[in-house]
């Protein structure tokens, strides 16, 4: 639980022809760690076999393909199946995918020039309802002598421009109907202006509108005309739509059944042209739990006698690229998410979730203590992490953090003797913070140069596991680092008149000693670890800025501390609140009126809701920016086995190395 | 107000000044010039801040995909600035960043006029990650629709939409895509305008004189364009371009609509523009080389907003110029160095970049 599980570098010898189906094999067992491929993979000369790279180029067009169809059927992807289809060969499906775009064609085309064609005489019929009195016959206005008309829809945005762009030459532009973007206008000149009328009414985006020549008659009767053709246009959609629903129907399993065989023919195809080849047979690495060794080889064995197994020493090359497979169980899951949002633990190094899930309920309760609120969050938490709200199925995993925090409030709740803010339930097992304020503010400190120094013992362990002998003993993290620290703390809680069992000059020695060594920590750390040379910096810069790192070191100790007593101040600030949610309803009603039980009701609600979401930043923030930053840096790989049933995205190679 | 600037524009600042230190030196713009040949000039680009965009195999840096790597250092820059210039700011250079957006929307309608493949579009698209509307997955979808028509189509849901299906009846009617691009720049312009007059005290004139005048000499030179290229008619050119501007107005526009003599006009317009002895004599409906007289206008015009924008960093810093400048000199930056990029993937000799690229 507390690190990562051990794992196997293995390397297998795939003879080319069985190399489908032991890489099925291998997705299908779900252990095996791949390591991505390398440049020479990646379309080098040394690749000789590029039909796995032609087959993953036409395999993203024919997913794209899939999904064009679907769309026009309104077909969705549905859920991933429970187990990879069986692949297809890309030329099978092309052809599949060919049957499907040609019936899919008519109905969808026709579909698409009905709707547009409805639009066009709505168009027409917006356009002539400003002149539907008009008593002129539509065919005058096409065949006008001496005055040339332009009837038709704009930009709004442009119709200023067309004005000004006219000025030399006679017009009346008529805006006959504005919308937000589009407005129907009229544009009238004289015929001997037609071409320079129509050029600017062009470069102005005016769009004709006059009917065609079969729309006849006055305004009127041809908006009559045109609106029974909407009718017919109408009819004939939902012909259309209802031929596309008959095809959603009779092809939605067969299209989804060929999208997921398509993308995991995809992901099999970008696997293997990622595997290192080598006369007539593929070289796959990667890494698999070293528990889970044996079941990988079995998977493999089931499908070929031929695939031969290594197990290789990791190399310098390794260092750091080591998958890190966390080890923890199902109801700490939640927590996991939280320390992977900071950062993915590395191989070699704790895992900090146990941590976490040890300290996160403890400094949330020390801040929100309260039997009421507390025992709320823990029901709250229970019924999110059971699962029995299906729109909030995707949170589960934050409900154990949720009750853990809950129960962890309760029980600093019954320590402060508070429930629902009322202080006066029960006695207090402890003490009321907002009673001896100065208690709390020393209490939350303790816990933490405590917590400090479980970060620093967390990376003094990290420091040892990767044999980083100059950093364990010499860093500011370190064990020196933890020395200068608690020998200063000694010396400080002595000044305040704490008995400690140390005499004072065992604490000076003890602080001297580590501030020197935390001085001249790069020196030290070179020497014993026999790194040459010593100093990366000349002697006299070194001293300078080995000062000013003591000197930084101390100030941010103290710093940490200090950033600790807010989980004091917060116990005081809850106590505080609630004393004013009933200060409130005291104001508003009596004590045991409906307008007092309402404000107290709504009181707590706002402070469980508006506080609860204060503390839980500020708990986080303790815990990334206080703790983990005293050992954990986050640049892990994390475990991610082979799948041929791909989270979408999953397979595009980074575009963006720099992040 | 001034203080009221410094609450607003002190991370934002910081954050810009520590980016400014980032924009290439005199010296490494020297060595990248002098760079031999592209894989020298990879190497030359490795010391800089560009640095962990490139760090992809050798052979998969070809010069499309360099220079599809390089776009990321801008994408970052406008990203993270957006995130910390305070509102309305913001919404200015989210217009500006809109740019990009406008552009790969272009080049997606290219490749379907062109029947390219997403493969062959993409590399040639700015990379955004936030505050954009058209995703890649939603171009590929453009792109693979088939056609200009269903394309728009496809994009129903946004900004573009609007803009777009009013000028499509001019495309099926010409077959050209010019009046559907000529649509998205006028539009994308207009929004800026409009952003620009969102602001108020320094933060409305210190845009306006930037982003004012990257819009005047847009504006500039397309009615010098499609006076001496296309040779299209005053009403036309006047409906092609905007009617707003910083320093240009609309008369100015007109004037050019209607034969004006560009140069003089030029001249009245930026007295003291450098570099305008270097453009050639003036254009009329007879010139020989208008694609020569434009580009050195063109540089001549582009150098000045550099000019501009350097100038931003002296003085009162609290307001939006600083972080505008900033993006606009990184822009030129790029550019300069996708010419460049260009100009030494195809052997073009070291004499002629200095012609290309606008830093002097």
């Amino acid at each position: 639980m507390f690190k990562p599980q051990a794992m196997d570098k293995v390397e297998l010898i795939i003879p080319e022809h069985e190399v489908i189906q032991t890489t099925e094999a291998l997705a299908a067992s779900g252990i095996f760690h791949p390591i991505p491929p390398t440049p020479m993979a990646l379309g080098g000369p040394a690749h000789p076999d590029e039909e796995w790279q032609k087959w993953t180029a036409d395999l993203v067009t024919l997913e794209r393909r899939i999904l064009l169809v679907m769309e026009e059927f309104n077909i969705d992807a549905g859920p991933p199946p429970a187990t990879p289809p069986h692949i297809i060969e890309p030329r099978v499906a092309e052809r599949d995918i060919e049957r499907l775009e040609h019936e899919a064609e008519i109905p969808v085309h026709e579909l698409e020039a009905a709707r547009r064609r409805l639009t066009q005489l709505q168009k027409y019929v917006d356009q002539l309802a400003p002149i539907a009195d008009l008593d002129v016959d539509l065919g005058v206005l096409r065949d006008l002598h001496y005055t040339y008309v332009l009837l038709g829809s704009m930009p709004v945005a442009n119709i200023e421009r067309l004005e000004s762009s006219l000025e030399h030459i006679p017009f009346v532009l008529i805006p006959l109907r504005r919308e937000v973007h589009f407005a129907t206008v009229i544009l009238l000149g004289l015929q001997r202006d037609a071409d320079v009328l129509n050029r600017a009414a062009r470069s102005a985006y005016l769009n004709p509108l006059l009917p065609p020549e079969d729309y006849r008659g006055t305004p009127a009767q041809a908006m009559a005309a045109i609106q029974a053709g909407m009718e017919r246009t109408r009819q004939r959609i939902a012909e259309y739509e209802m031929e596309i629903a008959r095809l959603h129907e009779m092809r939605v399993r067969h299209l989804r059944h060929l999208l997921w065989r398509v993308r995991a023919t995809h992901a099999l195809a970008h696997t293997i042209s990622g595997y290192d080849y080598l006369q007539h047979t593929y070289l796959v690495t990667g890494w698999v739990p070293r528990a889970l060794h044996a079941r990988l080889e079995q998977e493999v064995a089931r499908v070929s006698d031929k695939v031969v197994i290594a197990t290789l020493e990791p190399g310098a090359e390794d260092s750091g690229r080591i998958p890190a497979a966390l080890n923890n169980p199902p109801w700490l899951k939640g927590f996991q998410s939280l320390v992977t949002t900071y950062g993915q633990p590395g191989y070699d190094e704790l895992d900090p979730t146990p941590i976490m899930a040890l300290t996160f309920p403890l400094v949330f309760g020390l801040m929100f203590g309260d039997v009421g609120h507390g025992l709320l969050l823990l029901l709250v938490g229970l019924l999110l992490a059971s699962r029995k709200i299906r729109a909030l199925q995707s949170v589960a995993g934050f409900g154990v953090v949720i009750a853990f925090c809950g129960a962890s409030a309760t029980l600093f709740g019954a320590l402060y003797g508070s429930v629902f803010g009322f202080e006066d339930v029960f006695a207090a097992v402890w003490f009321r913070p907002l009673e001896k304020i100065t208690d709390i503010l020393l209490f939350a400190i303790a816990v933490g140069a405590v917590l400090l120094s479980l970060g620093i013992t967390y990376n003094i362990i990290n420091a040892a596991l990767r044999q980083q002998w100059g950093h364990l003993l010499f860093n500011r993290n370190g064990l020196a680092g933890l020395i200068f620290y608690w020998s200063l703390l000694g010396m400080a809680a002595r000044a305040f008149g704490v008995a400690i069992p140390i005499p004072n000059v065992v604490l000076v020695i003890l602080a001297i000693s580590a501030g020197i060594a935390l001085t001249f920590a790069e020196f030290l750390a070179h020497l014993i670890e026999r790194r040459r040379p010593l100093l990366d910096e000349d002697a006299g810069t070194y001293i300078a800025l080995a000062f000013f790192e003591l000197f930084e070191a101390v100030i941010s100790l103290f710093s940490n501390t200090l950033s600790y007593v807010r989980m004091g101040a917060f116990a005081v600030a809850h106590g505080a609140l609630s004393l004013v949610v009933f200060i409130i309803a005291q104001v508003l009603g009596a004590p045991g009126s409906v307008g007092y039980w309402i404000v107290v009701v709504l009181g707590n609600l706002f402070v469980i809701g508006f506080e609860g979401m204060i503390v839980g930043i500020q708990t986080l923030r303790l815990e990334y920016y206080e703790l983990f930053s005293k050992f954990f840096s986050g640049g892990g790989i994390p475990y991610q086995p082979l799948s041929l049933i791909p989270k979408r995205g999953t397979l595009n190679v980074p575009e963006n190395a720099g992040g | 107000m001034m203080s009221s600037g410094v609450a607003a524009y002190a991370q934002v600042n910081a954050t810009t000044r520590a980016l400014y230190a980032t924009l290439l030196t005199p010296e490494t713009w020297h060595a990248l010039i002098q760079a031999p040949d592209f894989a020298a000039l990879l190497g030359q680009l490795e010391k800089t801040a560009y640095h962990p965009y490139l760090k992809l195999d050798r052979q998969i840096l070809t010069p499309r995909r360099t220079v599809y790597q390089l776009r990321w250092h801008l994408t970052h820059g406008y990203e993270k600035l957006i995130r910390l210039t305070p509102e309305p700011g913001r919404q200015l250079i989210s217009q500006l960043w809109r740019l990009y957006e406008v552009d790969n929307l272009k080049a997606t309608l290219r490749g379907i006029e062109t029947g390219a493949s997403w493969d062959e579009v993409r590399r040639l698209l700015s990379p955004m990650s936030h505050d954009v509307t058209l995703t890649n997955d939603t171009l590929q979808r453009m792109l693979t629709s088939g056609s200009i028509v269903r394309a728009i189509e496809r994009i129903r849901h946004t900004p573009y939409y609007d803009t777009l299906i009013h000028a499509v009846a001019r495309y099926e009617t010409e077959k050209n895509l010019f009046p559907l691009e000529v649509a998205l720049d006028l539009d994308y312009r207009r929004g800026l305008w409009q952003s620009i007059h969102r602001l108020k005290g320094t933060d409305y004139e210190q845009a306006l004189r930037l982003v004012g005048t990257s819009i005047d000499v847009d504006n500039l030179l397309w009615a010098i364009r499609y006076r001496a290229y296309h040779h299209l008619s005053a009403q036309e050119i006047i409906n092609y371009t905007l009617p707003f501007g910083y320093q240009v107005r609309d008369s100015d526009i007109r004037a050019i609509a209607t034969d004006a003599d560009i140069n003089a006009l030029i001249k009245r317009i930026y007295p003291h523009l450098e570099g305008l002895e270097e453009v050639p004599e003036p254009i009329d409906e007879g010139i020989s080389s208008p694609q020569r007289y434009l580009a050195a206008l063109e540089r001549a015009l582009h150098r000045h907003i550099i000019t501009m924008c350097r100038g931003t960093f002296l003085g009162n810093p609290f307001h939006i110029g600083v972080q505008l400048a900033y993006l606009m000199l990184l822009e030129y930056e790029l550019r300069d160095l996708i010419a460049i990029v260009e100009a030494k993937a195809s052997q073009l000799p070291v004499d002629r970049l200095a012609s290309i690229i606008h830093r002097e």
